[in-house]
This record gives C-alpha cells, structure tokens and sequence, in this order.
C-alpha cells in the first residue's frame, strides 16, 4: 500500500530549532550563529567582540569543533562561560546538539550568546539552530570567488563579515565585487568589512550587535 | 558530507509511520531532493544502499528507493518572471533588479513510501 507521507527530513531537527527559539525569546536572549571556513576567523572575531561588549552585557558562547575544546578554551581565558560541542566528524551543529547543552546556562542571565558553528562553507548553511540572526565570516585570503561558489549559504545569511582586510594590500580581494556579488544573492543581507586583528571596522560591527540586541529585547 | 545522517533520518521517518500503519515491510520510498537543498543524490543513494544491506528499520534486500529531483526556479517581483537561476538568484535575468525570491529548489522531503505486511 502506498503512503503519502510528505514529511520534511529535517522535521525534528526543525521542530528542536523552535524549541531553542521558545527559549531565547523568553529569556531574552540575543543569540548569533556564526559561521565560515576553517581559518577564517570566527574565533579571534569573537575575542574581539566580547572584549569590546563584556562591560555592557552578559555574555556566553556555544563552541562548536570536530574535535578538541582549543577554541573554547581561548574564550574561557577572557572569563565567558562557554560550552564545547565536539561533533566527532559531524561537518555542522544542528538544532538538537545546541537543545542539549541549553541547560548548562542560566539563559535568564544571558544577554548575547554566541554560536561558533563548524569551519564550513556548506553543511551548516542548511541547519536552523533556533538564533535570531545567521553571520557568515569570509576573510580576505579566501578571493572574491567563494560568494558565487557558495551561493546557499550567503543567500541564508543576515550578515556577511568580510575579515582580514588588513590584508588587503598583500591579496587581490575587491571590496566592491564582493558586495555586488552579495546583492545579486541576497539584497537584504548586509555587509560588514572588519579586520579583527587591528581593530578596523570593528565599531561598525559592535553598534549592529547592539542594535540587534535592543532588536530582540523590545517588549 | 552528512548523506549518511540524514538517509539514517529518512529510513527513521518511513519506519515509524509504517509501524503506526501496522506494515512490517518498507518496498519503496521516494524522497524530493530540490538542486539547492545541499544534499548529494549519489551519495544519498549510496547510503541507502549500505543500510538496505544492513536491514536497517524496515528495509529489506528488495526496498527501492527513488530520488525526484526539484530544478531551483526563482520569480522577478517586479516583472514576475519565472526561471532556473545561476548562482545570483536574486537576480532577475529581464529586467536585471536583484528582487527575486525562490519558488522551488529547497526542498527535501520524503514523498511517499509503499509498505506491506505480508511476512
Ligand atoms: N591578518 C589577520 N589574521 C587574522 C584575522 N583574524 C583572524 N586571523 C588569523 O587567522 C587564523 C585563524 O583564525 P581563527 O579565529 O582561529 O579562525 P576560525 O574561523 O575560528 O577557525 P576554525 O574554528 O578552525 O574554523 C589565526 O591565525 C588568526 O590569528 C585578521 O583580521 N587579520
Ligand atoms: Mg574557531
Ligand atoms: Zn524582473
């Protein structure tokens, strides 16, 4: 006998990306999935931001990795409670991974919580984890050319950080074809150019985190 | 790649409904993969070849399984223009606005499946 079932494969991890959002909501919890290459530089992004936001608000952060807490451990040095995901070979978090660590915070006490995903420019293009705002991290050394190679993932993004611009002396990397290439796949997305080394374009990037956290702590 | 989880997913999904149907076999299933949906058909393909060996669920040596592939087709909201983009998807190819939403291509779901329950 034939069924016709019609059911989405990723329905529960769909159905646990809104039970993750549930909860942020109701905490008031501002929470940024972060994503990139290996190497492009969502860490030291994070360094960075928290130095520049820790006075102001509440901050903790999910690390996600195949294997070792090395990243977690760099943020833990600046005093953030953070929780290392070690997927073992996974290539991205999904919704229920990020459920599972949800009780080892007190999200009520939370503002901002950060979610570094797995160095990849695919798989975790595909996987709502239940955030308010999805930021892809591509650095300068990489070439203008990943926009169009990976067109999924800068279509399902709200932010795009262009890092490293303090290279762009040394590599050829145009500013502007990235920007274009950016609106041809996603016109709502913004675009953020920042080098999270010295601290150029930094402040641009700091007053949207603030503004998305007035964003989602309005009544 | 993740083809191995979400087939894993897919034979979950079937043989949970087929138990509630109360079948004890799963003969074929049929799943729509959309060309942006990130999931490779071979290697979902291979996948299932390697849990049908296994037995997984209710899979057996003879379940078939059938890949319906979904074109990626994008609309012009200003002129309403319908076609199959290229990587700029928002990109109308007419009247060259980048105001084009998706229309089809995400897809991945599990169309239907056949189940029996004679042993
Ligand atoms: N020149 C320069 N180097 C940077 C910048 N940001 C990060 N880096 C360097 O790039 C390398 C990778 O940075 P990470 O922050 O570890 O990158 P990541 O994206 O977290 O890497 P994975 O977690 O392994 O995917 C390090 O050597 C950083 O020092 C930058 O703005 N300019
Ligand atoms: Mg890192
Ligand atoms: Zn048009």
């Amino acid at each position: 006998m034939k069924i016709r079932l019609q059911e989405d494969v990723l329905k529960d991890q769909n159905l646990a990306a809104a039970f993750n959002r549930e909860t942020f909501k109701k905490n008031h919890t501002l929470v940024i999935n972060l994503m990139s290459s290996p190497g492009a530089g969502k860490t030291t992004l994070l360094e960075e931001t928290i130095k520049a936001l820790r006075n102001e608000f509440h901050i903790a952060v999910i690390e996600g990795d195949l294997a070792t807490d090395l990243d977690a451990e760099r943020l833990r040095s600046l005093g953030v409670k953070t929780v290392q995901i070690n997927t073992v070979g996974g290539c991205h978090l999904d919704a229920r991974m990020i459920a599972k660590t949800l009780p080892d915070f007190e999200l009520d006490t939370i503002d901002i919580l950060f979610i570094e995903n797995i160095g990849n420019l695919v798989c975790p293009s595909g996987y709502d984890l239940g955030q308010d705002y999805k930021v892809v991290v591509l650095s300068v050394p990489e070439g203008n050319d990943k926009i169009p190679k990976y067109p999924v993932m800068f279509r399902r993004t709200d932010v795009t950080v262009i890092n490293k611009i303090d290279l762009l002396p040394y590599v050829s990397f145009d500013l502007e074809e990235a920007q274009i290439n950016l609106e041809e796949i996603n016109p709502q997305a913004q675009l953020k150019a920042l080098s999270a080394k010295t601290g150029e374009g930094m402040e641009e990037w700091i007053n949207w985190i603030k503004d998305a956290y007035r964003q989602c702590t309005k009544p | 790649m993740h083809e191995m989880s979400l087939m894993s997913e897919i034979i979950k999904i079937v043989s949970e409904d087929a138990r509630l149907h109360g079948f004890s076999k799963v003969d074929s299933i049929v799943v729509i993969v959309g060309d942006l949906s990130n999931v490779l058909p071979d290697a979902l393909e291979l996948a299932f070849f390697h849990f049908r060996k296994q037995g997984l669920g209710m899979l057996d040596e003879n379940t078939e399984f059938e890949i319906i592939r979904e074109v990626a087709k994008a609309k012009c909201q200003t002129c309403l223009f319908e076609f199959t983009p290229d990587y700029r998807m928002a990109l109308c190819p007419k009247c060259m606005l980048p105001n084009c939403l998706l229309v089809s291509g995400e897809t991945f779901r599990v169309e239907s499946y056949e189940g029996s329950d004679e042993l």
